[in-house]
């Protein structure tokens, strides 16, 4: 009896999470004009409309820019400080991490406006580059707490007997630390895309001109229901829970 | 090494949301920001905003509430009931946690919709023979998209301290007579706790800020604090007032949140 309603439960709590994406999915392969039943026939129609507008890759141009940036900059500097924290002591490095982590705890919303009145005052002018450095923010502490949790239980000896046999720290660190570590590293690099690419609230804040992704869906839901959104969502969505997903698959198969 | 992340962290979150602090007691004068040391924007947050920040609050804690207790107990049947499924179930919060914030928000405006999804279900399966027009622009329809949102973010800390709990530990209490409830709220809820926190403190700070999801669904009478904040940005550029707002709303949030982490302290065995 308590197994089949916990089962019950799980399927329910499942079915309530996967739904909406699903849906959305669903009908961005429709002729349907608006999103709802019944499906007329199942077609490209929605994607052929992105595909023509002009805005729309101007957008996904934008969106790769910023999340390859944002990717690459948060992989670089987050490994680099978990590196630094995994060999101080657990105390110092938890009250560090815990400090690190504080902007995800936060609505974007005030990060946002606090970068935007910053950029303002220091005279910084809003581009794609203030874009990515706002991501840096969110995305860094994700980073940093998936590379520390590999690098605190990390082996150094292998790393102390390249040392000893007088490879330089840059050199040990390519033959030896990298190839233990990098399926966790590539992991949290494509957490930080995944965040990076579906952030729509910094950016607003951040961009001046232009859209990403995500600004580009918020002004066609403000005015009215496109269901072209349908298909940019499955686009959004393919993105992010692949990046998602792949970054499970590696770290749970060879991490 | 660590230089990198700390200019980061110092240039990027501390520094701006200092300033943001700062500006806070500054005025506005014609357009222009003008230095000062004033509460006024804190004394005109709390008289013309009262109704929006205590609504917010309000919403917020219901939607904390019910997130964290969903999380929990999906966490609680992935870890002890779920057998060979429990890896799939984590697989499916994981993927969905930073899958499309703004697509799940249309998703639901889609689905709740007087022309909407389900609407058009229930007339094609003929439950109802016009559309129904209470799923959404209320404050439930943002309490659904939210609590959607935020329930794989609240069932990961969870589920991490749920790991901690030894069956051992159970079995014992079990074995020395203590019932289901007994054994619930002595040994599980306390050991998790740390978890449970975090799921709440990310669900209640993130919905108490949130703007886009009341503007989409909310309907006129949803009136949350995050959506007069971004107007100050984006129409009045009234920044200190803004800033005032922030404040009050986060500063009232985490004491909120230190009620509540006492209020669950006091629930650990004596």
């Amino acid at each position: 009896m308590a197994r089949i309603a916990w089962g019950a439960y799980s399927g329910i709590i499942v079915l309530f999470m996967l739904t909406p994406l699903v849906l959305v999915v669903l009908f961005s392969f429709t002729d349907n004009a608006l999103t709802n039943f019944p499906i007329n026939a199942f077609s490209l129609h929605w994607y052929r409309i992105l595909d023509a507008n002009p805005e729309f890759w101007k957008a996904f141009e934008n969106s790769l820019k910023v999340s390859l940036g944002v990717t690459l900059i948060s992989t670089v500097i987050g490994t680099m400080a978990a590196m630094v924290l995994a060999r101080w002591r657990e105390r110092l490095a938890n009250a560090a991490l815990l400090a690190l982590a504080a902007p995800v705890t936060l609505p974007a919303l005030v990060i946002g406006i606090a970068l935007l009145v910053f950029f303002n005052k220091v005279g910084v002018p809003l581009s794609l580059a203030t874009v990515i450095a706002g991501h840096l923010v969110i995305t860094q502490p994700f980073v940093i707490l998936i590379v520390y949790a590999r690098m605190v239980n990390f082996d150094y000896a292998a790393v102390d007997s390249a040392r000893d046999l007088g490879a330089s720290p840059w050199r040990a660190f390519w033959t030896v630390t990298f190839p233990i570590v990098s399926s966790t590293v590539i992991g949290a690099a494509l957490i930080a895309l995944a965040i990076s690419l579906d952030d729509f609230i910094i950016t607003f804040f951040t961009i001046g001109g232009g859209n990403t992704l995500p600004t580009f869906v918020w002004g066609k839901v403000r005015t009215y229901l496109d269901p072209s959104i349908n298909a940019i969502g499955t686009i959004l969505i393919t993105l992010t829970v692949g990046s998602t997903a792949i970054a499970l698959w590696i770290s749970r198969y060879r991490g | 090494m660590i230089g990198p992340s700390g200019a980061v962290f110092l240039l990027l979150f501390v520094a701006p949301f200092a300033f943001l602090f700062v500006v806070s007691f500054w005025r506005k004068k014609m357009f222009v920001l003008e230095p000062d040391f004033t509460l006024v924007n804190y004394s005109e947050t709390l008289a013309d905003y009262g109704w929006p920040l205590a609504f917010t609050l309000m919403i917020a804690f219901a939607i904390a509430v019910l997130t964290t207790v969903l999380a929990f107990l999906f966490a609680y049947a992935i870890r002890f009931h779920a057998g060979r499924y429990a890896n799939a179930l984590l697989f499916v919060t994981l993927i969905t946690l930073f899958g499309g914030y703004l697509v799940k928000i249309y998703a639901w405006k889609t689905i709740l919709g007087t022309e909407g999804i389900l609407n058009s279900a229930l007339l094609t399966l003929g439950i109802v023979d016009q559309p129904l027009t209470v799923f959404i622009y209320n404050p439930g329809a943002v309490v659904v998209t939210l609590t959607h949102f935020l329930l794989p973010l609240a069932v990961l800390p969870v589920f991490a301290s749920l790991r901690g709990v030894r069956e051992a530990g159970l079995e014992a209490a079990r074995d020395l007579g203590a019932g289901a409830t007994r054994v619930f709220r002595d040994i599980v809820v306390p050991q998790c706790l740390p978890g449970i926190m975090a799921a709440f403190t990310f669900s209640f700070l993130i919905a108490a800020g949130d703007y886009v999801t009341p503007r989409y669904v909310g309907g006129p009478y949803t009136s949350m604090i995050g959506d007069f904040i971004e107007g100050q940005f984006s129409l009045r550029f009234d920044w200190p007032a803004g800033a005032a707002m922030s404040f009050t709303i986060l500063g009232a949030g985490l004491a909120i949140i230190a009620l509540v982490r006492w209020a669950l302290g006091a629930l650990r065995p004596r």
